[in-house]
């Protein structure tokens, strides 16, 4: 019971309404009904602070836009070419002086490149890969080279009855799915496709 | 530079009928008519002296007669159509255009194929400069959009759609069937017969064109196929009762073509151009909803790498119901200390996508301050000609 939550300290004798004679449809009503304080009080919102009185004294301008995204119109400073003349008009104090270092960034490390593999390794994958495509999968490539297994899906391609293969594992593990799951994939790629065009 | 003479021009526009059918001379002859009880035979060898284009006799006989077998108007109907007036007033045509050559540019070379009353010639210069002015507009205004968004662009200004569409909200009708009674102010072309195959590709300069599964890269577009980046449609054949018919859309485009055609002939270039802007550039498009990236994350890297760029990291610059059903990431994508776009989405790979598009249309939707046309050096006094921007093209990846 809602009230009950709200205000369990209150002596029952000063709450009539809490009495079980009274109906429930009158007890919500009672409750919901925001007195005029109630209304101040949740009303009363800390202003922004480029409103408040500033320490200079003399008339200024509030700037405080509402967040929205940014235009793709305004072109960020960096893709300016160098002779335009908005270079010089941006400042550090237009572009908002973000602290970098408190955005977190998306993936924990970002692996720094080592170009460490050789065109004979190169070749070696290629041949493994080739030769024998059930044992040497894209991840034990990945993991004997050191490198990822995107790199690996670069520089070489699965034998052709491999992926014949794959392709009838692949139908026989959708052919189980039923109407529901199908759909949710086909709507989870449609909208996978929208990111795209902004949409 | 001396002005050219356009109102001299304007004459040899007009076709040979509008050249005849001089008010005075045609007062004259009606007078005359009117006053003799001679046989019509007699009538009409005085109004042959009359008219220095010599028609047919058995036209200028009886008038209700010749014009049941003319193939469009005549031209001294243009004065007379009310809706031809209407339309010239509210399309606020300049006065120096004439009702004639406005009637001429409705007639559609399915109903008229005599390419002197026709508005063939008219619609293929008015075509040339609608595609000429929407072009070096958006190649100045902004000049790093991908090829693609350019011919989408195009289409979307001077398309046959959208053709279509402003002759519709001018207010033009359109003739049942083509003909010498209907009223000049209707556009005239003959129809399609029912169930005829629209999309018949025209002849191409393409090699290997008969390789329907090749695919047609975007720089062997420009080299072979018109502005819009598509295969020109074929020219509906001529047969021997006359021209077949075309679809309505392309009849309204090639007026409003012809219209453009023949106001550049009769009033000149500035006119031109201010109907241009007032009717075509004033119609908004959205260029940034022409994008689709299919690799932007990539896409981006890739820039970043050629312009010499700090490679670019994703930050979540805020989040909320991280655990939650609907959470809400914003992600900003940066080179270095500065911010090339940011996105919101509702998981860190999507406003991390989002985020990449963002910073890519930040790029391509560059445009420079104070943007000049090189077709606005042709005006007198006008200042010479500075270089514009010009980019390293699109991202190749």
């Amino acid at each position: 019971m809602a009230a009950c939550i709200v205000c369990p300290k209150r002596p029952l004798l000063a709450l009539p309404f809490l009495l079980p004679s009274c109906e429930p449809v009158a007890l919500e009503l009672r409750r919901n009904q925001s007195s005029y304080r109630r209304t101040k009080q949740r009303l009363r919102v800390k202003p922004d602070a480029s409103f408040g009185a500033s320490n200079q004294s003399r008339d200024h301008i509030i700037y405080n836009p509402p967040p929205t995204a940014p235009s793709v119109y305004q072109t960020p400073t960096k893709f300016l070419p160098p002779d335009d003349a908005r270079r010089a008009l941006r400042t550090d104090a237009s572009s908002g002086s973000e602290n970098l270092d408190s955005f977190a960034p998306i993936y924990k490390s970002s692996p720094e490149k080592t170009y460490h593999l050789s065109p004979s390794d190169i070749e070696e994958i290629r041949k493994l890969r080739l030769t024998d495509p059930m044992s040497w999968s894209r991840w034990k490539l990945a993991k004997r080279f050191g490198c990822s297994p995107m790199f690996i899906a670069m520089v070489c391609e699965a034998a052709p009855e491999k992926k014949e293969m794959q392709k009838q594992v692949l139908e026989a593990i959708q052919s189980r799915w039923g109407a529901k799951r199908r759909m949710a994939r086909e709507d989870r790629q449609l909208r996978r496709e929208t990111w795209g065009r902004d949409e | 530079m001396k002005r050219l003479q356009l109102l001299r021009w304007s004459s040899s526009a007009l076709s040979a009928r509008a050249r005849a059918g001089v008010r005075l001379q045609q007062n004259i002859a009606r007078g005359a008519r009117y006053q003799t009880t001679v046989s019509p035979a007699a009538q009409s060898e005085s109004g042959q002296l009359a008219d220095e284009q010599s028609f047919p006799p058995q036209f200028s006989s009886n008038p209700q007669q010749s014009k049941y077998a003319l193939p469009s108007p005549p031209v001294e109907a243009a004065r007379e159509s009310a809706k031809l007036a209407a339309l010239h007033a509210r399309l606020y045509l300049p006065s120096r255009l004439p009702l004639e050559t406005l009637a001429r540019s409705l007639v559609d070379t399915s109903a008229d194929p005599n390419p002197n009353f026709n508005n063939e010639s008219l619609a293929t210069l008015g075509h040339d400069l609608l595609t000429y002015y929407t072009s070096e507009h958006l190649l100045c205004t902004y000049p790093r959009l991908p090829l693609t968004v350019i011919f989408a662009a195009m289409y979307a200004y001077v398309g046959p759609k959208t053709l279509t569409a402003m002759a519709k909200e001018w207010g033009v009708e359109t003739a049942a069937a083509p003909g010498g009674e209907v009223d000049p102010g209707l556009l005239q072309f003959k129809r399609l017969l029912p169930g005829t195959e629209l999309n018949a590709e025209g002849a191409t300069m393409r090699p290997n064109a008969h390789q329907k599964s090749w695919r047609k890269s975007i720089t062997s577009r420009i080299v072979y196929d018109n502005e819009f980046g598509e295969q020109p449609q074929t020219q509906a054949p001529v047969d021997a009762q006359g021209a077949q018919g075309v679809s309505f859309e392309r009849a309204n485009a090639t007026f409003v073509r012809a219209l453009m055609g023949s106001i550049y002939l009769h009033a000149g270039r500035p006119a031109a151009k201010r109907f241009f802007e007032q009717h075509f550039l004033s119609r908004h498009l959205n260029i940034s909803e022409l994008f689709n990236f299919s690799q932007p994350a990539r896409d981006l890297s890739r820039l970043c790498a050629r312009e010499n760029f700090e490679p670019p990291v994703a930050k979540i610059i805020s989040e909320t119901g991280r655990k939650s059903r609907h959470p809400v990431f914003i992600v900003g994508i940066f080179s270095g200390k500065d911010k090339l776009g940011e996105a919101a989405g509702a998981s860190l790979l999507e406003a991390r996508s989002r985020a990449a598009v963002a910073a890519l249309k930040g790029w391509y939707l560059y445009s420079p301050l104070n943007v000049r046309v090189p077709s606005s050096t042709e005006e007198e006094g006008a200042a010479p000609w500075k270089p514009v921007h010009v980019d390293l093209g699109e991202v190749i990846v």
